[in-house]
């Protein structure tokens, strides 16, 4: 299809944009339109849509504004919640990765005393004893023994580890995601 | 476009804390004087604008139903928008024209979806079994024609010669270039403008 244009396309869709066609043209140009493809077409697509347009826009049924405002604004509260919960997941799994690495750097040093660390037995003697080994080694800690120091620190940093996870849950809960 | 400085916003966010209000408390600025007038220039934009835009979608998708959806999408994505254009600032020619954009994207969309039946899979007797009753000329000359149409070439149809849109107004809704819009309408006009004349034609025979 070849792309051709008329001098005269601007000057009706002129008339046609302000409301002037056919009524207030000059005959020539009416005729003019008549023989011309270009601007017989632009008259009739125009006319046409025109015509749907009208129709369409009466035929429109618009709901009040407010309601728009009201659901924008919502939308948007609801982004910055998100925005602002990012930063408590990231904390999140900043404190489950601490605490990972303290239960890894733990197991491996009781995995030191020997194969027997690797039994069922041991563990459940180790969860039983811990309450008095607990406050028997934090006497130590405080008293700055170096071997009890060792020991009451892997007790710390997990403990410490766990306050800090149970935090940021309690702070997202806090937050009303609704 | 960054949205700090001289952005003004044209609604007000006096119902919610900042914390919440998303951000808009300091895109907006000091430009905000009176929120309850920025809602009243929002309103009065939306009654001018409104109509014209679901006449567009209704016709474009021909589709009544869905061009409420969209349109209320549209207004409520141009709200949401950080960089799009206020009437404070920039009038609301360019303000309608980007609504007319996110509409044109979301009908884009719309289309990109998946759906179980699309309207090349409807049997053209579906359409001939159309009861014409009720309907205005224009829909029963213009809508069998329109559905000929390739959806971008209906938009572009309905840009041109219903909303009066110059090429260069055309390509910045349609994100294309004004040199491909000349050429692409200039080929859909005179399809659809065969197209009437057929139906014209048939109309006048049965």
């Amino acid at each position: 299809m070849n792309f051709a244009s008329c001098p005269y396309e601007k000057e009706v869709r002129q008339l046609i944009e302000r409301g002037q066609w056919p009524a207030a043209c000059l005959p020539e140009l009416r005729a003019h339109v008549r023989g011309c493809r270009v601007c017989g077409d632009l008259v009739l697509v125009s006319e046409a849509f025109q015509h749907a347009r009208m129709e369409s826009v009466a035929a429109a049924r618009p709901v009040a504004p407010a309601v728009l405002l009201w659901r924008a604004q919502l939308r948007r509260r609801n982004a910055a919640m998100e925005r602002v919960a990012r930063p408590l997941l990231g904390a999140q799994i900043f404190a489950c990765a601490v605490a990972l690495f303290a239960a890894v750097g733990f197991a491996g040093f009781e995995a030191r005393s020997g194969v027997e660390s690797l039994t069922w037995s041991y563990w459940h003697d180790w969860f039983v004893h811990l309450p008095q080994a607990a406050a028997a080694q934090w006497g130590s800690l405080s008293s700055g023994s170096p071997a009890g120091a060792a020991w009451g620190w892997m007790v710390l940093v997990p403990a410490v580890t766990m306050l800090v996870l149970l935090g940021g849950v309690a702070v997202y809960v806090a937050t009303d995601k609704q | 476009m960054a949205p700090t400085g001289k952005r003004t916003r044209m609604w007000s966010e006096f119902t919610l804390p900042d914390a919440w209000a998303g951000g808009a408390q300091e895109a907006a600025g000091a430009g905000i004087s009176d929120p309850a007038m920025e809602n009243e220039a929002f309103a009065g934009f939306y009654e001018r604008s409104a109509r014209p835009l679901w006449a567009y979608l209704a016709r474009v998708s021909a589709d009544p139903a869905l061009a409420d959806d969209l349109m209320q999408e549209s207004y409520v994505r141009y709200l949401c928008a950080e960089g799009a254009p206020t009437l404070s600032t920039d009038g609301e020619a360019a303000a309608r024209r980007y609504l007319f954009r996110i509409a044109t994207n979301l009908l884009r969309d719309y289309w990109r979806r998946p759906r179980a039946a699309s309207l090349e899979e409807i049997p053209e007797e579906f359409f001939a079994a159309c009861d014409h009753a009720g309907q205005t000329e224009s829909q029963i000359l213009l809508e069998p024609a329109l559905k000929q149409m390739k959806p971008r070439e209906r938009q572009m149809l309905w840009l041109a010669h219903a909303e009066g849109y110059s090429h260069r107004e055309i390509a910045q809704v349609m994100g294309l270039n004004v040199a491909s819009i000349r050429l692409l309408l200039f080929r859909a006009r005179r399809k659809i403008a065969a197209l009437l004349r057929a139906c014209a034609a048939d109309g006048r025979r049965s």
